[in-house]
């Protein structure tokens, strides 16, 4: 747009997209306007972020540039232009030839982007076969080339693997190097990072912004996290509800005052008003001690048995009112321990003490009792059945433990609504119909409803995109200040840890490596935790600035 | 994988055991034996009844006749058939060939038809020809496959181009062995077409629900995305991956096949199990029924054995667990 001004013409963009509108025909005969009115272009070699809150339209932009988006959407207006040609009008022959080998595409989760039974060095060849005839020498040479570099070391046993037998940020870099065997102009990347552990994203994103410069890629970087943009997008688009509302450099971006767009580079910002008061050690009310599981897995036919995860005598205490983090990445026990302690699983060893009383299991757990543990789910918005209302999913532990009358119960839930932020005229509405933050919400009124003095939350927020993410925080904080809960946050990043959290505990293989404050996280030399905080700088992971 | 396959067989020998007891303690409980209808004649003398009773060793309590039973199957007899006086097994093993001699080639083209189809049923966008595929499919899988059978043998009698029942022609034991085995073809015809029709349309669906549920997952949008081919996403990856749940109910049609097959022997005249067993639960022919029942028995438990066998070639998880 700027190089107009100088009367040269200006060149043809390699991508361009004019007014593009896309609905989706949802139940009901509702529509949904997943895109509208965009206009987005990418030259040779440029790399452009589209910004956005979930269900801002973004991955429909991705799906739309290829001819993929789903049955029930209908391209309204506008046009797709590659290289000057109407992407709509392809033939199927054309349209074949451009996917993978001029246009290429990293989908979201890269556990479900590969085929389950084929081995991968199968699904490489395929690709590279697609798009033109080659000898088997030809294949596997230019195969193994592309898997080395993406970063393996060891491309023969990668060709030989199958899905299952890799780990997740593995398969991310299996499924980039299919996209990018043909060696594509433009790579469109739809959220490659968030499926993944933070220090897996950090390795992810470094790829990337190597693969860009040594191979001169242009990039379509799709993603709810500003800090993953900040060294990669020569140029950022912010989405929301279908319609770019603010372009331009980071810079640029960071100076317009626009609520929306800070609060989705800055998430952290709307808590920076809150202190982490420091709870004098007080009684604990949660007290374990020598915890110990292992999960032994067997095999068919087989007498050996395989530790699949274990926690090794974990010692930790927690004074009422505060909060401790447990972090750690995927495999380090932090998910079991939270299942101890709120009675899903029996320890093998080792006490779990609530005020001093050993905490019941969930078999011993009797009815009409309202255990004073409640946990809040990974991906907490799929843990509601979807065809409850808001009232019968707030309400139903009330039910459980036969508190008081109906009616009590129905005054108490629309209470908890409003106290966690949702209209209580809303109380009649199915769960399905409730955003996925909502549903978030939702989830946490229903933990409230028992009147728990803790709440454990497995990677409670880490399915929610930064903006939501940090509403959840500040409506934590603020039911933590009213009703003096304690709260056991299990994460696997340093997301808002300092505006947060008490105290840090770090587990790696089943057992607690370091117990330090977030001021002092920086400062940890253990390697568990320095890769934590170095994948937290590595992504600018808001509200870890205090702590690093 | 051998040992696996050594404990799904060891599996398969309980249940036989299983089968054959229930067997016994079903027809203990049935109410007359082979000779009840004999009592009915007012010539036999009672003494005459209790000899043959005694010689055919219906007076031995249960677990004695169990025990004379596993010893003569044993010996290959699996008991003795009263109403043609021979062993068991020389009546129902040549029968069984029969029987498979449907069976099988029923199973193959049904299947070798209903997968591609199936696949191909999956991959069309366009409405009506979706709704041209359930609505056949339904109307066919509501066909009761008795009817099937009778519709077969109406077209035999009134083209005259096909045989309208039995296994081969009178004269067939006196041509040289091409015309025999050409003879036997076109008496297999019409059967095993019922036979495939019969069970095409549910392996069809089933084929279609499973790659259309595949179809619709991240990675064939991933494939897409990375422009192969329509036909190697239908058939190169989206089959394979649909392909569990279809091996397993490839197994339970070899036992579905066979239930349809005994019907359609019955009313096709062809000398299979079917005929035989229907005869000899009306005689109350104890041996020869629990011998028709091992029989199918074990023909399930070897369509489920192969079915493992091609769960395991097939799917890479499977096979590192087994």
């Amino acid at each position: 747009m700027s190089s107009g001004d100088l009367g040269l013409p200006k060149p043809e963009p390699l991508l361009r997209v004019s007014a593009l509108s896309v609905d989706y025909n949802a139940a009901a005969g509702n529509v949904v306007h997943a895109l509208r009115n965009l206009d987005l272009e990418i030259a040779s070699g440029e790399s452009i972020g589209v910004l956005g809150e979930s269900g801002s339209g973004k991955s429909s932009l991705a799906l739309a540039l290829l001819r993929l988006l789903p049955k029930n959407a209908r391209l309204v207006s506008g046009s797709i232009a590659y290289r000057g040609r109407n992407v709509a009008e392809l033939s199927p022959a054309d349209l074949r030839a451009m996917r993978g080998a001029e246009v290429a595409l990293i989908s979201q989760e890269p556990a479900l982007a590969l085929n389950p039974v084929l081995s991968l060095g199968q699904q490489l060849a395929d690709v590279l076969r697609a798009h033109g005839k080659l000898t088997r020498l030809e294949v596997n040479a230019r195969c193994t080339e592309i898997l080395r570099q993406v970063g393996f070391e060891d491309p023969e046993r990668i060709l030989r693997a199958y899905p299952h037998e890799l780990s997740g940020g593995q398969r991310q870099r299996v499924a980039i190097a299919q996209a990018l065997i043909c060696g594509p102009k433009l790579l469109i990347a739809d959220e490659p990072l968030s499926a993944l552990d933070a220090a897996t994203q950090a390795d992810i994103l470094d790829l990337l912004q190597r693969l860009k410069r040594d191979l001169g890629l242009a990039m379509l970087f799709i993603t709810h996290n500003a800090g993953a943009l900040e060294a990669l997008a020569d140029n950022i688009i912010v989405m929301r509800d279908g319609e770019a509302v603010a372009r331009g450099s980071m810079d640029k971006l960071q100076a317009t005052t626009d609520d929306y767009v800070q609060g989705i580079l800055f998430p952290e910002k709307s808590l920076a008003t809150h202190t982490v008061s420091s709870i004098e050690s007080g009684a604990a009310l949660l007290e374990v001690r020598g915890l110990s599981k292992r999960f032994v897995q067997k095999r068919m036919l087989s007498r050996k048995e395989f530790v699949v995860q274990s926690l090794d005598g974990i010692d930790l205490s927690l004074s009422a009112g505060s909060t401790v983090a447990v972090l750690g990445r995927s495999g380090s026990g932090k998910s079991t321990l939270a299942r101890c302690v709120a009675g899903f699983e029996t320890p093998d060893a080792g006490e779990i003490l609530l005020e001093g009383n050993p905490i019941a299991t969930a078999e011993k757990n009797e009815r009409g009792a309202r255990p004073p543990v409640q946990m809040i789910f990974q991906d907490a918005a799929t843990s509601l059945n979807p065809r409850f209302t808001a009232r019968q999913i707030v309400a139903e532990p009330l039910e459980i433990a036969r508190w008081k009358t109906d009616a009590d119960r129905t005054a108490r839930t629309l209470k908890l609504m409003e106290e966690v932020g949702l209209d209580p005229d809303w109380a009649a509405r199915l769960a399905g119909e409730f955003s996925g933050g909502q549903r978030h919400r939702l989830a946490l009124a229903r933990a409230l409803a028992a009147e728990p003095r803790l709440l454990v939350m497995d990677e409670a927020l880490s399915g929610l995109d930064m903006p939501l993410q940090a509403q959840m925080v500040r409506l934590l904080i603020d039911l933590q200040s009213r009703h003096g809960l304690t709260y056991l946050y299990i994460s696997h990043d340093l997301n808002f840890i300092s505006l947060f959290a008490q105290e840090v505990v770090v587990m790696d293989a089943g057992q607690i490596v370091e117990r330090t404050t977030p001021e002092k996280l920086g400062q940890s030399v253990h390697p568990a935790t320095r890769e934590l905080v170095e994948a937290a700088e590595r992504l600018h992971a808001p509200g870890v600035e205090a702590a690093v | 994988m051998i040992r696996y396959l050594a404990r799904r067989a060891a599996h398969g020998l309980l249940m036989l055991f299983g089968v054959s007891v229930l067997m016994f303690l079903l027809f203990q409980t049935a109410p007359g034996d082979f000779l009840s209808e004999i009592k009915v004649s007012t010539q036999i003398s009672p003494e005459t009844i209790a000899t043959l009773r005694a010689q055919y060793g219906l007076d031995q309590p249960l677990p004695v006749r169990y025990w004379q039973w596993l010893k003569s199957s044993a010996r290959g007899d699996f008991g003795y058939s009263f109403a043609y006086n021979t062993p068991a097994s020389t009546l129902l093993l040549p029968r069984a060939r029969n029987t498979l001699l449907l069976s099988i080639p029923a199973l193959l083209i049904s299947w070798l038809i209903a997968v591609p189809l199936g696949v191909l049923a999956a991959g069309w966008k366009s409405r009506w020809a979706d709704r041209l595929f359930s609505g056949g499919t339904s109307t066919l899988l509501a066909l009761p496959d008795v009817l099937i059978a009778l519709l077969a043998l109406l077209i035999a009698l009134k083209t005259g181009i096909f045989p309208v029942g039995g296994m081969t022609s009178i004269n067939a034991q006196d041509q040289n062995t091409w015309a025999y085995v050409r003879d036997l073809g076109w008496h297999m015809l019409l059967p095993v077409a019922a036979m495939v029709i019969g069970s095409l349309t549910m392996i069809l669906r089933h084929v279609r629900a499973s790659v259309s549920e595949v179809l619709e997952s991240s990675y064939m949008r991933a494939a897409e995305g990375h422009g192969l081919p329509r036909f190697k996403l239908l058939f190169g990856y989206a089959l394979p991956a649909a392909a569990n749940p279809l091996i397993s109910l490839f197994g339970l049609s070899v036992a579905m096949l066979l239930s349809v097959s005994l019907l359609i022997e019955v009313v096709m005249s062809w000398p299979g199990i079917g005929p035989l067993l229907l005869e000899s639960i009306l005689a109350r022919d104890l041996f020869v029924v629990i011998g028709a029942v091992m029989l199918s028995t074990v023909f399930l438990i070897a369509g489920n054995l192969l079915g493992d066998v091609l769960l395991y070639a097939f799917d890479p998880r499977i096979r590192r667990q087994a």
